[in-house]
């Protein structure tokens, strides 16, 4: 017995002199949920097209259910339920007709499509009259549980989730975790592309982190963090941050890396600071910012992120790589 | 099993399709409406042309026929004659705008201002003598009358040479028959044993013309017209539609959705041909109901063949639409490509204007298109009551054209499925 849902052996994609996915390997067992990580253009979008048929690898072999999906893209394609990453949904038509539309693409018909269709409607938590309501009159939120709605109408075994939480709000991505947890525990085997480390290490049971077409690190998120061994960071708020204060906090004795980082939710320019040991050099580190004239606001230590392992093994922030 | 369940997603995309464009005010302009308007507007504006009627033709009589005159050295001011033209003229249904000069084009309340802003079509100069000289009051010195014609004046509008070479045929027309009655009340005035003579030299040459018996009716611009407009459809409901129904798919990503499903390609396309086709015939339905309705068009309804050739037109229609689908990025680029082409096909395909009046490299192309084509069976079939065995050469035509335009088509949009 197969205890794996996706099998990728060797898979490469090239695009005329660009190779956008080089010799990946990774496997996804039955049940697991897997992280793809990586910033825009690490290949995952193309990793995941290739997964749902839509591109055929240059070389390397794709097996889904047990499906080699070369030779068997419809059987694969009734095994997958994907979630794209943008709202993929006839506007015109309400949910009901556009869950009716998909169900019949699936080869669902009658009583059991009818079925199906309400079940998932109570689970888009959508009222009634919403029900009616052509999908341009939705909020983002429903939009997207309409959206998720639509990929499990044949109750897939294996989902692909595409950054399914692009562009909502943290309310609705809180809700949307929920949502994925859920189909989680159902027993589905789902594969989760995003850029965001939190949602990443919060969700998935292994996480491979990709980057210019290549896997660069697969584990568990523990795993990777222990791997690295970055257990800790320590995030210090200062006045202002200047070179001549970044140049002080790197000759740190105990300091393995450092950077930038902009907290979005604060609104605050941050150093961080990747260490091992972080309460031993703690009070260097204070006096280090000082000795360069800076103040501290505040300082907080916190344990490893697959962040700092994306800084580790590329040198470059994820973040950075989105702003790029 | 299969069968049914690949039937079940053909008719779920057309009908996905189908509500896109009846859920969209902007769509269902374009799409069904667009040709209709044109109908309307040309119909409205030259439709009840053919029967003759000159009602429309607006003509500008300078009648200087009363004013004073020398003839034989006496001061003359008879206007009898050129009073008689303005009357029959009027009397003919032309309408009639009467002045007191030609004058020119910077004088208001001339026939050549009015001429300049297009109030009239034509206008004809009465000469001072009219009447004289078609009574024979010029004579010699023995008092026998000196044979002297009488001129008119025609003058036409330059920057309107359709109007004009209709006003100035149907106003030459009108002063043959004026001449023909003159000569006839002439000729009884000759001794009896000349008329016989006379009316020869007259008329040396005798024509006659009737009406061939082609369809036993009469018929009017806009019976021709209608039946064109199918052409009109296809190029509006058929390319339109075809054009953008891929591309705005790709564009919005329901597409990828569709190609990602357990769905093969040729499903897909199955779906939107029919969808198009659907279009297309409620588009040509509406047409021909606005014909009956609005203009009440006399025209034969042969069904079965109608309905054949709008296929075989569609499928070309059709194939390019796909062909622009597939090369173009998106919705917006597919839907500037199909009115780029299908604004100027319109007037290539003989829907509104015979390709005779276009000059020859016009022609030719126009009659290389399969739309010119089902224009032309249209009219043969709903006009003319030809049977469709009649119409072969116009079916066959459509039918190669259509298969070879839907299959390169096909080709494009199963290379562009590599581009997603």
């Amino acid at each position: 017995m197969n205890l794996n849902d996706i099998e990728i052996d060797a898979v490469t994609k090239r695009f005329e002199d660009t190779v956008a996915v080089d010799n990946v390997s990774m496997k996804v067992a039955k049940g697991e949920l897997f992280g793809l990580l990586g910033p825009n253009g690490a290949g995952k979008s193309t990793l995941t097209k290739m997964l749902c048929g839509m591109v055929n690898p240059t070389s390397g072999t794709i097996k889904v259910g047990g499906y080699n999906i070369r030779d068997n893209a419809m059987k694969v394609k009734e095994l997958l339920g994907v979630v794209p990453q943008d709202i993929v949904l006839y506007d015109y038509m309400n949910a009901r007709e556009n869950l009716a539309f998909f169900g019949k693409l699936y080869g669902l018909s009658g009583g059991k499509l009818r079925d199906r269709i309400e079940e998932l409607l109570k689970f888009t938590q959508l009222d009634e009259k919403a029900v009616k309501r052509h999908i341009s009159t939705y909020s983002g939120g429903m939009k997207r549980r309409v959206n998720i709605a639509a990929a499990l109408l044949h109750e897939p075994q294996v989902m692909l989730l595409d950054e399914p939480n692009a562009g909502l709000d943290p309310g609705n991505r809180l809700a949307l975790w929920e949502i994925i947890q859920t189909l989680h525990k159902e027993g589905k085997t789902i594969v989760l592309t995003t850029h965001m480390m939190d949602e990443a290490e919060e969700l998935s049971d292994q996480v491979a982190i990709m980057d210019k077409g290549k896997i660069i690190a697969l584990g568990s998120p523990r795993q990777l963090i222990k791997k690295v061994k970055m257990e800790n960071t320590i995030t210090v708020v200062p006045n202002k941050i200047t070179p001549k204060l970044m140049e002080a906090v790197k000759k740190i004795s105990g300091v393995k890396r450092s950077y930038r980082a902009y907290d979005e939710e604060e609104k605050i320019e941050t150093i961080k600071i990747i260490t091992e040991r972080a309460e031993d050099i703690l009070p260097e580190v204070v006096s280090g910012i000082s000795s360069v004239g800076s103040k501290i606001l505040s300082v907080q230590l916190s344990r490893g992120t697959l962040e700092d392992v994306f800084i580790l093994l590329t040198g470059r922030s994820l973040r950075e790589e989105e702003q790029l | 099993m299969k069968l049914k369940r690949t039937i079940r997603q053909v008719f779920a995309i057309a009908k996905t399709d189908f509500l896109g464009i009846v859920r969209n005010k902007t769509a269902i302009f374009f799409t069904l409406l667009f040709p209709l308007f044109f109908l309307i507007i040309i119909g409205f504006t030259f439709g009840t042309q053919g029967t003759g009627e000159t009602s429309r033709i607006q003509v500008g009589t300078v009648n200087l026929d009363g004013n004073m005159i020398d003839v034989n050295g006496t001061v003359s001011q008879n206007s009898t004659i050129g009073d008689v033209f303005v009357q029959v003229l009027k009397d003919a249904n032309f309408t009639v705008y009467e002045y007191d000069v030609y004058g020119d084009k910077d004088t208001n309340g001339t026939a050549a201002y009015d001429i300049s802003r297009g109030e009239i079509k034509i206008a004809v100069v009465l000469p001072a003598n009219f009447t004289e000289t078609l009574s024979y009051q010029y004579t010699d010195s023995l008092g026998i009358p000196i044979p002297t014609r009488a001129h008119l004046d025609l003058y036409t509008d330059p920057s309107d040479p359709t109007g004009s070479i209709i006003g100035q045929q149907s106003l030459l027309g009108f002063i043959s028959g004026f001449i023909k009655y003159y000569q006839e009340i002439a000729i009884n005035q000759l001794p009896e044993n000349l008329q016989d003579y006379a009316e020869v030299l007259a008329d040396p040459i005798t024509v006659s013309t009737s009406e061939a018996d082609v369809s036993g009716r009469q018929l009017r611009w806009i019976d021709y017209m209608v039946p064109g407009t199918l052409g009109l459809v296809l190029l509006w409901s058929g390319l339109n539609h075809a054009s953008v129904a891929i591309a705005t798919e790709r564009t919005k990503g329901t597409f990828q959705r569709m190609v990602i499903a357990p769905v093969s390609s040729i499903t897909v396309l199955a779906g939107k041909f029919i969808s198009s086709l659907a279009i297309v015939y409620i588009s040509a339905v509406i047409m021909l109901a606005s014909g009956l309705l609005l203009f009440q068009v006399n025209l034969y309804w042969n069904v079965p063949a109608i309905i054949l050739a709008i296929f075989l037109g569609a499928l070309s229609a059709i194939g390019i639409g796909l062909i622009i689908s597939s090369i173009a990025k998106n919705e917006e680029a597919a839907n500037s490509i199909a009115v780029l082409i299908s604004v100027p096909l319109q007037f290539f395909i003989g829907a509104f204007f015979p390709l005779d009046i276009m000059p020859e490299p016009a022609q030719i192309f126009g009659e290389a298109l399969p739309f010119t084509k089902l224009v032309y069976a249209m009219q043969d079939i709903m006009t003319k009551n030809l049977p469709f065995e009649a119409v072969m050469p116009e079916i066959i035509y459509l039918t190669i054209s259509g298969l070879i335009l839907f299959v390169v088509g096909i080709i494009a949009y199963r290379l562009s499925l590599k581009r997603l």
